[in-house]
C-alpha cells in the first residue's frame, strides 16, 4: 500500500470535507438549524407585535435565537458518528487532535452559514441593522470561534449519552455563559453605534475565553474520544 | 463535631443589632448564608481536584469522591440560593437581583451541579460516566472562573450587595468583634460539617456500589 | 517484536460481569480464535483489546521490543473488521477508502483504490454509494478498509458473516496471508474458520485457557 505521509492540515481537512460531503447529501444538521432560527425569529417577531424593543434588548434576542439554533445543530458532528456506528472505526483511523479540529472547523462553518441566514432575517423582522458593522462582525466572529471551540468536546461527551439533544443544551449553557454575556454586550454596543473602546473589555475576555477553551478542549479531548 | 455544629446554631441569636440596615433579626440568616455558600464553592473545588486525579489514574475511587463532593455541593448551593433569596428579600426588598455578582455566581454554580447530575444519569457505562463527568467538571470550573472575572468588568456598577455585611468600600472588615467571632465559628463549623458529611457520603457511595455490583 | 499482553482483564456492564480475569499473550506471527456461545463476551473481549472499550479491571498492553505502545502508536498498525462497525453510507466506496487513508496520514491514488477493491472482489463498484451495498459487499469493503493500513494487528469478529463462497475464500486468503507476520485474533463460532488460527480458546462456562 502507498504510505506517502500527509501533513496534519490535510488530515484535518479530510475530516471537514468528509463531513461537508455528508452534510451536503443528507442536510442532517443544516435543515434543523435554519428552520429553528426561522421559527424562533418569527415567534419573537409575532409576540412583540407593535412594541418596539430597545437596542440592548434586541441584542439579547439576537443571541437567544442564535444560541438555541446553534444548539439544535452543533451536537450532530459526533451524534451522527455514534448513531451511524462509524465512531469506532474513525477512532482507530486518526489521532484525537485531527478529529477535534476537523469537527470544530466543520461546526464553525455551520455557524457561519447560520449567521449568514439569521442576520438578514433579523434585519428584516426587526428593522434594526447594526449601526457599527465592523464592531458587530468582530464580536460575532470571536463569539463563533468560542462557540464552536467549546461545544465540540461537549458534543463528543453527549454522543455517548442516552438522551442527547436536551443534555447538550443543559451542559453547554453554563459552559458558554461568559461567552454569551460578552457577545451580547458587544452586539448591544454595535447596535447602538458605540466606538471600539467601549467593547475593549468584553472583546479581550472573549478572545481569552476562545484561546483557553480551545486549549483546554484539546488537552481533554483524548480522554473523551477514546472511550 | 456535633458540639461545634450545635454551637453555631445556638450562638448567633443574641447578637444582631450591630447592623445598620434591615430588620434586626433578619441578619441571623447571614451566619448561615455565607458559610453555606462557601461550602458550596469548597465542594466544587474538591470535586475538581478529584476529577483531575481520576483522569490521571483512572482509579474509580476518585470518581466516587468527586460524585460525593458534587452531591454535597448541589445540596449546599441549593441552600445558599434559598437563604440568599430570603436575605435579599429582607434587606433590599426583592428575592432576586441579576446584577449582583455573588448571587449570579451561586446560581450558576447550582446550574452546574444540576447539569453534572443530568449528565451522569444519562451515561450507563461506569467508566464512560466517570471520565465524561470528570472532563465536564473541569470545563465548568474554567468557564465559571471566566464568568466571575468577566461580569464585574462589563457591568462596573455591579455590586450592590455586601459592601456593609463583610467588607466596606475600602475592603475593610466591618463586622463588630462579637459578630466576627460568631461568623468565624460558623465558617469553621460549616467547613467541619462538610468534611464530616463528605467522608460519610464517600463511604455510603462505595458501599452502595459494592451492593449493586454483587 | 510486537507483542500483546492481556492481564486479568474483566468487564462489567452495570451489575452484570461479562467475564473476569482473562489473561493471555500473543506475539507477532501468532494467531488466536475466540469461540463461545452468544453473550459469552467474544465481541467485548475484541473491543477491549482494540481499545474501543475501557476495561473494568485488568490491562491490555501492546509492546514492541519490551517498550509499551500508547494508543496512538498501536492504532496506526491495528485494523478491525466487525459487524458493529459501520462505514459512511452517504459516501461512495472510493470516497470511504480515500477518507480513511487521508485521515490516517496516507495519500492514495485512484488506481490504488481500484486495486484494493479488486482484491476483495468489488471491482467496478468503486463509485456506488455504500448505502446501496448489500451486506456481503459491505463486509468485503470493511476488509478493504482494514487492508488500507497494512496492519500488524488484525482483529476480526465473525470473519465470514454475510459472505458467499467466493467471499469466504477471499477472506481466508487475506487472513492466511497475514498470519505469518502479524498478530491475528478472530472471534467465530464457525468450525470451518478454526484452521485460520494456531490457538483456540473457549469463552463462557468454564474458565479461560487460551495460550
Amino acid at each position: 500500500m502507498p504510505t506517502t505521509s500527509v501533513n496534519w492540515a490535510v488530515r484535518v481537512w479530510a475530516v471537514v470535507r468528509k463531513d461537508l460531503t455528508t452534510e451536503f447529501r443528507t442536510r442532517y444538521a443544516f435543515n434543523a438549524v435554519v428552520m429553528f432560527a426561522v421559527v424562533t425569529l418569527t415567534m419573537i417577531s409575532l409576540s412583540l407585535g407593535l412594541n418596539e424593543p430597545s437596542k440592548p434588548v434586541l441584542a439579547s434576542l439576537f443571541w437567544v435565537v442564535f444560541f438555541f439554533a446553534a444548539m439544535s445543530g452543533l451536537a450532530q458532528v459526533f451524534v451522527r458518528e455514534e448513531e451511524a456506528g462509524t465512531a469506532p472505526i474513525l477512532k482507530l483511523s486518526s489521532s484525537g487532535s485531527v478529529i477535534f479540529f476537523g469537527k470544530m472547523l466543520f461546526n464553525l462553518l455551520l455557524l457561519t452559514i447560520l449567521a449568514v441566514v439569521i442576520i438578514p432575517l433579523f434585519i428584516v423582522f426587526f428593522e434594526t441593522a447594526p449601526a457599527n458593522w465592523p464592531l458587530f462582525l468582530v464580536g460575532l466572529l470571536s463569539a463563533l470561534i468560542g462557540l464552536a471551540g467549546s461545544t465540540t468536546i461537549i458534543a463528543a461527551i453527549i454522543s455517548k449519552a442516552t438522551v442527547k439533544g436536551a443534555l447538550f443544551t443543559v451542559l453547554s449553557f453554563p459552559a458558554l455563559m461568559p461567552l454569551l454575556v460578552a457577545a451580547v454586550e458587544i452586539t448591544s454596543v454595535s447596535f447602538v453605534g458605540g466606538g471600539f473602546e467601549e467593547i475593549l473589555a468584553p472583546l479581550q475576555l472573549l478572545v481569552a475565553f476562545d484561546v483557553v477553551m480551545i486549549t483546554l478542549s484539546v488537552m481533554l479531548f483524548d480522554f473523551v474520544w477514546r472511550l | 463535631m456535633t458540639a461545634v455544629i450545635i454551637m453555631a446554631f445556638t450562638m448567633p441569636s443574641p447578637m444582631s443589632s450591630e447592623f445598620s440596615l434591615g430588620p434586626v433579626d433578619a441578619y441571623r440568616i447571614f451566619y448561615f448564608h455565607v458559610p453555606v455558600a462557601w461550602v458550596a464553592v469548597l465542594a466544587y473545588m474538591v470535586a475538581m481536584i478529584q476529577s483531575i486525579r481520576y483522569l490521571r489514574t483512572k482509579d474509580i475511587i476518585f470518581d466516587i469522591k468527586a460524585v460525593s463532593a458534587n452531591r454535597l455541593g448541589l445540596l449546599f448551593s441549593l441552600m445558599a440560593v434559598i437563604t440568599g433569596s430570603i436575605f435579599a428579600k429582607l434587606t433590599w426588598g426583592e428575592f432576586w437581583n441579576w446584577s449582583e455578582i455573588r448571587e449570579v455566581s451561586i446560581f450558576i454554580l447550582l446550574v452546574i451541579y444540576g447539569a453534572y447530575f443530568a449528565l451522569r444519569s444519562a451515561l450507563p457505562d461506569r467508566e464512560v460516566r466517570a471520565t465524561m463527568s470528570a472532563v465536564m467538571t473541569i470545563i465548568f470550573a474554567v468557564s465559571a472562573l471566566f464568568l466571575i472575572f468577566i461580569l464585574p468588568r462589563i457591568y462596573p456598577a455591579f455590586s450592590q450587595h455586601p459592601t456593609d455585611s463583610i467588607v466596606d468600600e475600602q475592603g475593610r472588615l466591618t463586622m463588630s468583634p462579637m459578630v466576627l467571632v460568631i461568623f468565624s465559628l460558623s465558617m469553621i463549623a460549616f467547613t467541619a460539617l462538610f468534611a464530616w458529611m463528605y467522608s460519610l457520603t464517600v463511604r455510603l457511595e462505595r458501599f452502595g456500589r459494592k451492593v449493586i455490583s454483587r | 517484536m510486537l507483542k500483546l499482553d492481556v492481564n486479568n482483564l474483566g468487564k462489567r456492564f452495570g451489575a452484570r460481569a461479562v467475564f473476569e480475569d482473562i489473561s493471555f499473550s500473543l506475539e507477532c506471527g501468532q494467531s488466536l480464535a475466540v469461540t463461545g456461545p452468544n453473550g459469552s463476551g467474544k465481541s467485548t473481549l475484541l473491543r477491549l483489546i482494540t481499545g474501543l472499550l475501557v476495561p473494568s479491571s485488568g490491562k491490555v498492553n501492546f509492546t514492541e521490543n519490551k517498550k509499551k505502545l500508547d494508543f496512538d502508536q498501536y492504532r496506526k498498525r491495528l485494523a478491525i473488521v466487525a459487524p458493529y462497525l459501520s462505514l459512511y453510507s452517504s459516501l461512495t466506496a472510493a470516497e470511504n477508502l480515500k477518507f480513511f487513508a487521508e485521515v490516517d496520514g496516507r495519500r492514495v491514488e485512484r488506481n490504488d483504490i481500484d486495486n484494493l477493491l479488486a482484491e476483495v472482489g468489488l471491482d467496478g463498484r468503486a463509485d456506488d454509494f455504500v448505502s446501496a451495498y448489500s451486506s456481503g459487499m459491505l463486509q468485503r469493503l470493511k476488509y478493504a478498509v482494514a487492508l488500507l493500513k497494512n496492519p500488524d494487528i488484525l482483529i476480526v469478529d465473525e470473519p465470514t458473516v454475510n459472505l458467499d463462497e467466493n467471499g469466504k475464500g477471499i477472506v481466508r486468503d487475506i487472513i492466511s496471508a497475514r498470519r505469518k507476520n502479524a498478530i491475528v485474533i478472530i472471534a467465530t463460532n464457525e468450525k470451518e474458520d478454526y484452521p485460520l488460527a494456531d490457538n483456540i480458546c473457549q469463552l463462557g462456562g468454564q474458565g479461560m485457557g487460551g495460550r
